[in-house]
């Protein structure tokens, strides 16, 4: 079953990410995928994470796909412009790449090419819209494709964004330009990430909840002083804390198994988007604390 | 505005190393109010070309250095100065540079300054960018804040997830932009409209190098042929 086939049946959904390297060893990413396959419903491929240059997004997913795994490629809009943009989901959909999570994407000044023009001929909003006109068979500007898209499209959303209601009103214009599910920004509390559920539950779109392993109690408060969107709360920090340093790492994927299960057993939203960040090997591990394997 | 800076002065001298004599032109409106080529800028940098052997035969601050037409009607009595100049250092910007370039055929033109951006003056001496002259102006759609420029990513349809704590992604310097255009939607009791309005991608084919615009009736029909 295809990752739009397994979200729509109503499975509880757990999707990851692998980060393509820089440089053509891909060893050690193909072992990450092969530890993945099987467990994960999909495995999303960052495109210059961090505005960092790597490896494409489109290549990647097509080797997740040589090892039978569905991939999600991620796009963003600033290195493309719009010309590059399409020509390049076309080339991924004849290539059998079919959910593209569609991004604005982090500004080169984050990245390890500061001086490169940065594109954002399009943004996430618009981006959506030309992968929904893809699929109903017309680029952009208004010209016919022989042979149209079938992409299964999402988007990106950071509950915890401060302030977060103008963050609720970019949520619904990618509804309108037609995201069909949604991975979030890590979240770790719980009962506020309910309220946005009940907020996003009036809107025909699939919710993944961002999953990140904390590590230790610094790991928090540098995600709490530096990270946007992203919140800690402090008994979690405490918790960690109390483990102390050898166990930290362990009380952490405790932590995520813990929400994980939560989120499913109290069918608060549709899956969880676990990003490891390259502790890929403990996704297997939180999965079966969390019961899903 | 143009905003203009002046260029380090170890910079130009390289650029500049070749010539002997130069006649220096400021203008009265852009590079005055950034302080790079009103008169006390001439005479700053006439003292730096001396102190570095250099001669300086004359300078002037026209009226409106972009001005091609009037500019040469100005120096029109500089005549004799701007002859014995081997160099003509322009004061402006790179239109007034070029204006200078227009007018002065047979001789060197350098500028003195860079150009940035299209600014407003805050407070003296102080510039913000907030209209990169797109070509077609959407202000109208977002209470008057320009996202293609007050936003890094240009974005048109709300902040991206770099916003922290209101902040831009890029820089805890400057507020978010959509956080300001979303507050004053808000204030002006639109915040209906800003939901409603998605925002096209942009029509980048408005803003194609290099522009012309002729707005005399008479003039027109001419450009266009
Ligand atoms: S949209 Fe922005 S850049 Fe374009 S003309 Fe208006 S203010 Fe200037
Ligand atoms: S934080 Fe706001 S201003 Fe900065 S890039 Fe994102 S949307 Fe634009």
């Amino acid at each position: 079953m295809s990752f739009k086939d397994i979200l729509n049946s109503g499975k509880f959904v757990v999707t990851a990410e692998v980060g393509p390297p820089k440089g053509t060893d891909i060893k050690e990413m193909i072992h990450h995928i092969e530890l993945l396959k099987g467990k994960v419903d999909a495995l999303n491929v960052t495109d210059n994470q961090s505005a960092v240059m790597r490896i494409c997004s489109m290549a990647v997913c097509r080797i997740c796909l040589d090892h039978g795994v569905e991939p999600i490629l991620q796009m963003t809009c600033r290195d493309r412009n719009r010309i590059g943009l399409q020509s390049d989901l076309l080339g991924a959909n004849i290539l059998n790449i079919k959910n593209v999570l569609c991004m604005t994407g982090d500004h080169v000044l984050a990245g390890d090419h500061k001086q490169a023009k940065p594109v954002y001929d399009l943004e996430s909003v618009q981006l959506l819209s030309v992968v929904n006109s893809l699929n109903n068979g017309k680029d952009m500007s208004g010209n016919d494709l022989k042979g149209s898209t079938d992409f299964f499209q999402g988007a990106v959303v950071t509950p915890e964004a401060n302030p977060l209601e103008p963050q609720l009103i970019k949520f619904e214009k990618k509804v309108r330009a037609g995201a069909k599910f949604f991975q979030s920004q890590a979240i770790y509390d719980i009962n506020k990430f309910k309220e946005f559920m009940q907020y996003a539950r009036k809107f025909p779109v699939k919710v993944l909840a961002g999953i990140v392993v904390l590590k230790s109690a610094g790991m928090a408060n540098f995600i709490n002083n530096n990270v946007p969107g992203i919140r800690v709360p402090q008994e979690l920090i405490d918790e960690l804390k109390a483990a102390g340093k050898d166990k930290a790492l362990d009380t952490g994927l405790n932590i995520a198994a813990r929400h994980i299960k939560q989120l499913k057993e109290e069918n608060i939203c549709d899956g969880v988007h676990i990003m490891a960040i390259g502790m890929e090997d403990k996704v297997p591990i939180i999965m079966e604390r969390a019961g899903l394997l | 505005m143009i905003i203009t800076k002046k260029r380090e002065v170890q910079e130009l001298m390289e650029n500049i190393k070749n010539y002997k004599s130069f006649f220096l032109i400021g203008c009265s409106e852009c590079a005055s109010l950034c302080g790079t080529g009103n008169q006390e800028a001439i005479d700053a940098l006439t003292e730096a070309l001396k102190a570095e052997g250099k001669d300086v035969t004359g300078g002037f601050v026209p009226k409106t250095g972009c001005q091609v037409l009037g500019t040469k009607v100005e120096l029109k009595p500089f005549k004799e100065a701007l002859d014995k100049s081997d160099c003509i250092l322009v004061m402006s910007c790179g239109a007034g540079t070029q204006a200078a370039v227009e007018i002065f055929e047979d001789k060197p033109v350098y500028p003195t300054n860079d150009s940035l951006f299209l600014g407003n003056m805050t407070r003296f001496q102080m510039f913000d960018e907030r209209c990169s002259l797109c070509g077609k102006c959407i202000l109208d759609k977002t209470g008057g804040i320009c996202p293609v420029t007050a936003c890094p990513k240009g974005i048109l349809n709300g902040p991206c997830g770099g916003c922290k704590d209101g902040k831009c992604e890029v820089s805890p310097d400057i507020k978010c932009a959509w956080v300001r255009i979303y507050e004053r939607m808000k204030r002006l009791d639109k915040l209906q409209e800003l939901c409603d309005t998605v925002l096209e991608a942009k029509d980048w084919s408005q803003n194609i190098k290099p522009r012309t615009l002729a707005t005399r009736p008479e003039k027109k029909e001419e450009k266009k042929k």
